[in-house]
């Protein structure tokens, strides 16, 4: 847990129901100056409640939420200074142009005159707008319009800034580019908080939380989820089977004993199986199938490994609580 | 620390005057049906009934009647559209609305009244209309009491009528219906053209979800309000202007009494009529719902504001409804000012009920607006 003060963002049992519906379920944790929190869940679990609730335009049922230290909801004002949002949409005024909404952006924070064109200078420079300064927001497309969202985000120089799914639509490119300028912004001290559905970009986050049905079912640093009993039980090891047919290797592993999952990841399988189980066994099965070859080597737990895991026995404990 | 109420303002009037002007669509929408209604409802609202369409029934055939038939006709509200020979083409006509009015002249007619008898004629009205029937009522009732006035002063030794009414018009002398309307409608188009837009302008960010990244900002509600009400407030006051300028050279309405009082009334009415469209607005989840309420109000305004009926011969309930609608005190003050020439001393009653309405819907709209989503 990182130290008090170093904390930017952090809630407490933070719950949000829409009339009978609980859109949020008692969700608490922290997040530390400078890191980049990745925020997962399947869709409609309810992860751009918690960050509206986060950015104070959200009441929250119950529970409360602090940003920097001050309260979301008894000291809003003093937060939206704190704070940039950047939400789903990309929303931009379509018939400003590019310059507009910046100097917009700038003018709602009570930027003026140099320090808004200074300011509006620096954001160009670091999101390479210059070339569609005088287009309308409506002709750019989505690579684009997400740097533009981003830097009108920025103009005040939020100290926190919440990305919801800021790389849904987007190229790998354009993806990649964002993340290394989220890199660069939390070595300079700004505190993330993205969501996001891509596990390569949850691998890079420092810390992670995954929610599911409204609930926080893990949070905490990447390599820390790995190790946890539930995704890696003790007596197990993880493998990686390249072969030819993996679908056909796929049904047949699924059969073993001591196999307890097998998942297909492109070219090769992951297996999870007892440490009983031998390497020889596996070349064994796979051969009765007509399988001849494979390439097997122990790997480690994947985040993705980690999720799926996660929402497999969150599902069965639901239908099991149902029952 | 508290954020500033107005805080934001100058961002959001920089941003809604770009918008504004590069939309051409809203613009189009504010401007175009107003100025074609107030060409449509001005010419179409003359309730001046002239030259009627009368057949006549002539059974008595005599200069006298043909005198009488003509003296009808001179009055301008009727106008002969032919003569027909029994009283079932008579009443035919007026079935078939070939004509609009029937005039029965007996046999007798010229024998009875130079017998001294009452002579009687009979005019058949299609009373359909009430207002027009009403004129043509009139005008028959005046030509046969005028006429009879002549002959009973011809037979007796009078001179002169016994009782004369010297009606003279104050302030619409000609009594032209546009004079009465025109000044009104001015009132019921700039209702049809303002509200809409700050509830559209303010609806619309919230579907785009622009709303949301303002919510997220230290931007003040009334900072919010005031910026979306302003840009659409000079585009009112430019149509407002538009308008008057029609009334006075297209319908040749003269404004009797001072344009500065015009546009200080309009100001405050337009700035009533665009924070009612920022309170539709709060409640209005998308466009289609944002315009639908915003044309609820336009009914009432119409029919209960005394621009086209009278509102002292009202239900109380009406009267009430009337009392709350901007228009209903900008039309009486267009009246004032344009018809009669009032000073603000006898006007401003109206004028400050019209700024407290404005006031308290803006107020109103700003305390309601949610600063928050959900």
């Amino acid at each position: 847990m990182p130290s008090r003060d170093d904390v930017m963002i952090e809630c407490e049992g933070l719950t949000k129901r829409f009339g009978t519906f609980t859109a949020v379920d008692h969700v608490s944790f922290a997040v530390s100056r400078g890191s980049i929190f990745g925020f997962l869940g399947p869709n409609g679990s309810g992860k751009s409640t918690v960050i509206r609730m986060l950015c104070g335009i959200l009441e929250p049922t119950e529970g409360t939420a602090r940003i920097g230290g001050h309260d979301v909801i008894k000291e809003g004002d003093a937060i939206k200074e704190m704070i940039g949002y950047m939400s789903q949409k990309f929303s931009l005024y379509d018939e400003l142009t590019v310059n507009e909404n910046l100097i917009f952006s700038g003018k709602l924070y009570g930027l003026r005159d140099k320090a808004l064109k200074q300011r509006r200078d620096e954001m160009i420079a670091i999101t390479h707008l210059e070339p569609y300064l005088t287009r309308r927001a409506a002709l750019l497309s989505g690579g684009w319009r997400q740097r533009l969202a981003m830097a009108c985000a920025l103009m005040h120089k939020p100290s926190v800034l919440f990305l919801d799914e800021p790389t849904a639509g987007i190229d790998p490119v354009a993806r990649r580019e964002l993340w290394d300028l989220l890199f660069e912004f939390a070595g300079q001290g700004m505190t993330l908080f993205v969501t996001t559905h891509y596990m390569d970009e949850a691998e890079r986050c420092s810390h992670v939380g995954y929610i599911y049905m409204a609930r926080l079912a893990v949070c905490g640093e990447p390599d820390d989820l790995k190790k946890m009993p539930d995704v890696s039980p003790p007596g197990t090891r993880r493998l990686d089977v390249t072969c030819d047919h993996v679908t056909t290797a796929l049904q047949a592993m699924r059969g073993v004993p001591g196999v307890r999952s097998a998942t297909v990841f492109g070219q090769s399988m992951h297996l999870l199986v007892a440490d009983s189980i031998t390497t020889a066994q596996i070349e064994e099965k796979l051969r009765s199938v007509g399988i001849a070859k494979p390439d097997i080597h122990e790997i480690g737990p994947s985040l993705e490994d980690v999720f799926v895991t996660l929402t497999d026995k969150l599902a069965s404990e639901n239908r099991a609580a149902a029952a | 620390m508290k954020a500033h109420p107005f805080r934001g303002l100058r961002a959001i009037l920089f941003k809604e005057f770009i918008i504004v002007w590069r939309d051409p669509m809203t613009l189009f929408f504010m401007f175009f049906p107003p100025l074609i209604q107030m060409i449509a409802f001005g010419y179409a609202l003359d309730n001046d009934v002239k030259h009627m369409p009368m057949a006549v029934l002539n059974e008595d055939r005599t200069a006298e009647s043909r005198r009488f038939i003509e003296r009808l006709v001179n009055t301008e509200t009727f106008r002969m559209v032919g003569e027909v020979q029994n009283v079932e083409a008579l009443a035919s006509e007026i079935r078939k609305g070939n004509a609009y009015v029937g005039l029965q002249i007996p046999p007798h007619f010229t024998r009875d009244f130079r017998a001294g008898y009452p002579a009687q004629v009979q005019l058949l009205i299609d009373g359909s209309n009430s207002t027009t029937a009403l004129q043509a009522l009139n005008a028959a009732i005046s030509v046969g009491l005028s006429q009879s006035m002549e002959m009973a002063l011809r037979e007796s030794s009078r001179r002169t009528v016994p009782i004369e009414v010297r009606p003279q018009m104050l302030y619409n002398p000609t009594m032209r219906s546009p004079n009465f309307f025109v000044p009104g409608v001015i009132g019921i188009v700039l209702q049809i053209g303002t509200t809409f837009a700050t509830a559209m302008a303010v609806v619309r960010e919230r579907e785009k979800g622009t709303l949301e990244q303002l919510l997220v900002s230290p931007l003040g509600r009334w900072g919010l309000m005031l910026g979306k009400l302003v840009p659409y407030l000079c585009i009112g006051m430019a149509m407002a202007i538009l308008l008057f300028v029609i009334m006075r050279f297209l319908f040749n309405v003269p404004i009797a009494g001072s344009v500065m009082a015009l546009m200080i009334s309009s100001v405050v009415y337009v700035f009533a009529l665009l924070s009612l469209g920022l309170l539709v607005a709060t409640k209005a989840e998308n466009q289609m719902q944002a315009l639908q309420m915003s044309m609820t109000f336009m009914l009432p305004s119409v029919f209960f504001s005394g621009f086209i009926f009278p509102r002292e011969t009202m239900p109380w309930i009406f009267y009430a409804i009337g009392a709350v609608l901007p228009a209903t005190y900008f039309i009486d003050l267009m009246r004032a000012i344009i018809l009669r020439g009032a000073s603000v001393l006898e006007y401003w009653p109206s004028l400050a009920i019209l700024t407290g309405l404005a006031a308290l819907l803006f107020c109103v709209c700003a305390l309601r607006f949610r600063t928050k989503i959900g």
